[in-house]
């Protein structure tokens, strides 16, 4: 304790790593069976933002024979300080070692946090390698979106919960509990994990390769162990726990607010999308049970704001009745309502234009591409009428600035799409001039980022455009953004192509992981912190050619490094989509009633939760 | 609208909580707690309260002081025990009372800080020899240090004339120095910066760790 406090008072925000937030629960540690430490791979500001680190926290924590405590990647003056002293990785509710809890479950939010995964499974003192571990160490388990591709981390991880966490994870506790707790046998407990649903142990998979490098087969190694590993999802999703006394971070957080989770899975299809595939299907919540949960958030916490999150908030059934009545509800408190992405229409802006306390600068839209035939490609369905009628209205309720979201190196993206882009931001500046906004306070923001192909996406097939490339179509769109009123913001392309590499891994990845933190690679995904020439350097000592993953264009029967993990959605239409994208033809929105045939529902033996769908089948 | 002074302390692993976050922390308690709140007018209100000096990251507190405004009065008592329910582990409401409405502002009023500062030294010295130290210190008629602020810009300042009082007692290979400096708007002093004096200049042999400190008291003016 004495060493922890010397080293808070020689780093910046020393809140980071001190717990005792409203609301942290605090258990007996030696009246717990089972002891699990959460790990973000990222700073204490970004996982505390993380509705899933809340939602299991609540869930484990809500046992009586479990404990789940949190732990945060370091930021670089910590690691510093805590190497310097010898001080072991820690969690926050209690201040242990990670080395004492019986789990250590790893969070896979983004591809670039995966060498601080290693950093800290070493930070802990825990050999990076699942082969190398034994009695004594922790489990080390992993799951999120990334867990859809667990490839490259397949050395590193004893087991992968595939899908949402809230149910499995019971089953994986109380799975530990009877084959004797910390005392268990590891490769038994792996075997039985292995036959729960959603459940994928790397170990118990033998992976095979064509003498070109491709992949030829992806086996089960032991009985028991399925083929292919199917992903849970939460059935009768209004009644799914839910955290309505979410820990109230003491230090300025990114999403510092209540959140209210009103619906899972989003039905718009983008083809680009990994989140539009691994969270369907839609499920929507009530609205008394989220009227209930906004008034207990609240209550526990004190936040002055409470946001409605999900992929597609706009989305929501009965969204507008749902901003109403909240509204009604929280403002005499002085709270307000907050949607983090809007769609783009004059419906979501009303929606804004509601719930506005605060008048922010800026509303956001993400059209993604810049004319309509790649939209098409992309099935994201929106048109220019769409977007000009909703910067109209975003203008009329007074905002002056309009950031855009796009993605350049989108499949089939020509010439012709980079004018496009530059074309509706120059219309959006020209309807800000028609409709007064004041020169000096109008302003049209556009970030591009580059295209990643993502596995279980109808473009998981595609390569990703070369650096080069990109970077002179970043340098074509900088040309055409200029301008008065006009800002341009892009990504760096290397942190994008190293984010493809990761995505589409196989295992093999795994040693330039470990040559990558070995050369001092952290926090990747934060610019000041991101060296490319590390990882090259990483790739050139494996012997890995980094090119043949981002920049591979796939045949639709080879056999990709994930499809040993099943997302529910079928190979099948993801090539009829791939195909659809191809001829430019867009694919309906499943809420329409239109089912477009993914597969997912009978795969999982599921239907969407839609409210009306809902209130019909309990009413007979 | 009724105003009441809180003193309050901030201790324990709440103490690396920053200035602006104790805000934050502070008005979520005192939401969970469901006082009758005076808010701020404007498009984005919030609570009327106001701290006292910031008190810097990783230095206790052992009275603090926050003026409050509500809309309907309440009795002291209770403020204090609807707060201390809420409050996170290490801030601690230790005593409300009302003030009128038109005291001046906290942080217009306050000018002098206490400080005990707890020191581990390399090796023993003697009550003669940490009297001589702290004699030499009072005894120089100006003491100009460099201080660097924030953005890394190096000042140099006089920080003799905020020094008040300075006493310390020594057990072993401790030393607890009792400071009183001048904080607030005009100057400030830190007492780091004493200790750094005493080290440097006085050769009182400081250990190379942080040494523990409290801030002990807040006083107004005189």
């Amino acid at each position: 304790m004495f060493e922890l406090e010397q080293v808070l008072h020689r780093v910046q925000k020393p809140a980071r790593y001190v717990g005792g937030e409203w609301n942290v629960v605090r258990k007996d540690w030696d009246k717990t069976a089972v002891r699990v430490a959460f790990a973000f791979p990222d700073v204490y500001e970004v996982g505390m933002s993380h509705l899933g680190l809340q939602i299991l926290y609540h869930v484990v924590n809500s046992r009586e024979d479990a404990l789940l405590e949190r732990t945060f990647a370091p930021w670089v003056d910590m690691e510093g300080e805590m190497r310097r002293r010898g001080l072991p990785l820690f969690t926050l509710e209690s201040h242990r070692p990670v080395k004492d809890f019986d789990i250590l479950a790893f969070t896979l939010q983004y591809e670039m946090t995966f060498t601080n995964i290693l950093n800290m499974l070493d930070l802990a003192g825990i050999p990076l390698r699942s082969e190398q571990r034994g009695p004594g160490h922790p489990l080390v388990i992993a799951g999120g979106p990334c867990a859809f591709n667990p490839e490259p981390l397949a050395d590193f991880i004893d087991l992968f919960v595939i899908g949402e966490g809230e149910e499995v994870i019971h089953e994986l506790l109380d799975l530990y509990l009877e084959l004797g707790g910390h005392r268990l046998d590891r490769q038994r407990f792996l075997h039985r994990a292995a036959a729960i649903a959603g459940v994928y142990v790397p170990s118990l998979y033998r992976v095979e390769y064509h003498a070109d490098g491709t992949i030829s087969a992806i086996e089960p190694v032991a009985s028991g162990v399925p083929a292919r590993v199917v992903k849970r999802v939460v059935r009768n999703f209004d009644r799914a726990p839910f955290p309505v006394k979410p820990l109230v971070p003491s230090l300025g957080v990114v999403h510092d607010r209540g959140m209210l989770e009103v619906q899972r899975g989003c039905t718009r299809g983008c083809r680009f999308c990994q989140a539009g595939v691994i969270y369907r299907p839609v499920r929507e919540k009530s609205p008394a049970t989220l009227l209930q949960q906004a008034d207990e958030i609240i209550r526990h916490t004190g936040y002055d704001e409470i946001s409605l999150v999900s992929l597609s908030t706009a989305d929501y059934s009965r969204i507008q009745e749902m901003v109403r009545s909240l509204l009604d509800r929280l403002e005499g408190m002085g709270v307000s309502v907050s949607l983090p992405s809007l769609r783009v229409d004059a419906f979501s802006v009303a929606l804004a234009r509601e719930v506005q306390r605060v008048r922010r600068a800026s509303l956001t839209f993400a059209p993604e591409a810049g004319t309509q035939r790649l939209r098409d490609v992309i099935n994201k369905g929106v048109t220019e009428e769409n977007l000009m009628e909703a910067v109209s209205a975003a203008f009329a309720a007074g905002w002056t600035a309009i950031k855009l979201y796009f993605m350049i190196g989108l499949p089939t993206e020509r010439e012709e799409d980079l004018h496009g882009i530059a074309g509706l931001a120059r219309q959006v500046l020209a309807r800000g001039k028609e409709m007064g906004v004041p020169g000096n306070r109008l302003r049209v923001t556009v970030s591009a980022s580059s295209f990643v192909p993502k596995s279980h996406t109808p473009f998981q097939w595609e390569p990703q455009v070369e650096m080069e490339e990109l970077r002179r179509r970043q340098r074509t769109l900088r040309g055409l953004l200029k301008g008065k009123g006009l800002v341009f913001h892009w990504h760096e392309v290397e942190a994008s192509f190293l984010e493809a590499v990761l995505a589409r891994g196989d295992r093999r990845l795994g040693r330039v992981l470990e040559e990558a933190w070995r050369l001092g690679c952290r926090f990747d995904g934060w610019s000041e912190c991101f060296d490319f020439e590390k990882w090259q350097e990483a790739f050139h000592r494996a012997g890995i050619n980094p090119a043949r993953y981002a920049y591979r264009r796939y045949a639709y029967d080879d056999l990709l490094p994930w499809d040993h993990i099943d997302a529910g959605v079928s190979r099948k239409y993801l090539v009829l989509e791939h195909k659809r994208a191809m001829e430019g033809k867009a694919t309906p929105d499943c809420r329409t009633g239109v089912c477009p045939g993914c597969g997912l529902c009978p795969t999982l033996e599921i239907e969407p939760e839609l409210l009306e769908q809902v209130e019909k089948n309990a009413s007979g | 609208m009724p105003r009441y002074r809180i003193e309050y302390r901030k201790e324990g692993m709440a103490r690396f909580i920053s200035h602006l976050d104790l805000v934050r922390t502070l008005e979520r308690a005192m939401r969970r707690a469901g006082l009758p709140l005076a808010f701020s007018r404007g498009f984005n209100p919030h609570p009327r309260f106001s701290l006292g000096a910031p008190l810097p990251v990783g230095v206790m507190g052992e009275r603090e002081y926050l003026d409050l405004e509500l809309v309907t009065a309440l009795p002291e008592d209770e403020i204090k025990g609807r707060l201390n329910e809420q409050l996170p582990g290490g801030l601690e409401v230790t005593r409300v009372w009302s003030i009128p409405e038109d005291a001046p502002a906290l942080m217009a009023t306050l000018e002098k800080a206490t400080y005990r500062v707890d020191l581990r030294l390399v090796r023993a010295i003697t009550p003669e020899d940490l009297r001589k130290i702290i004699d030499g210190l009072l005894a120089l008629p100006e003491i100009i240090i460099t201080r660097r602020s924030g953005d890394k810009k190096e000042k140099t300042l006089d920080i003799r004339p905020g020094i008040h009082a300075l006493s310390g007692r020594v057990e072993g290979n401790r030393v607890t120095l009792e400071m009183c400096l001048a904080v607030g708007s005009r100057a400030t002093v830190r007492p780091e910066e004493v200790v750094q004096v005493l080290a440097e200049r006085f050769g009182l042999p400081v250990a190379d760790e942080q040494p523990g400190v409290s801030r002990t008291g807040l006083y107004c003016g005189g």
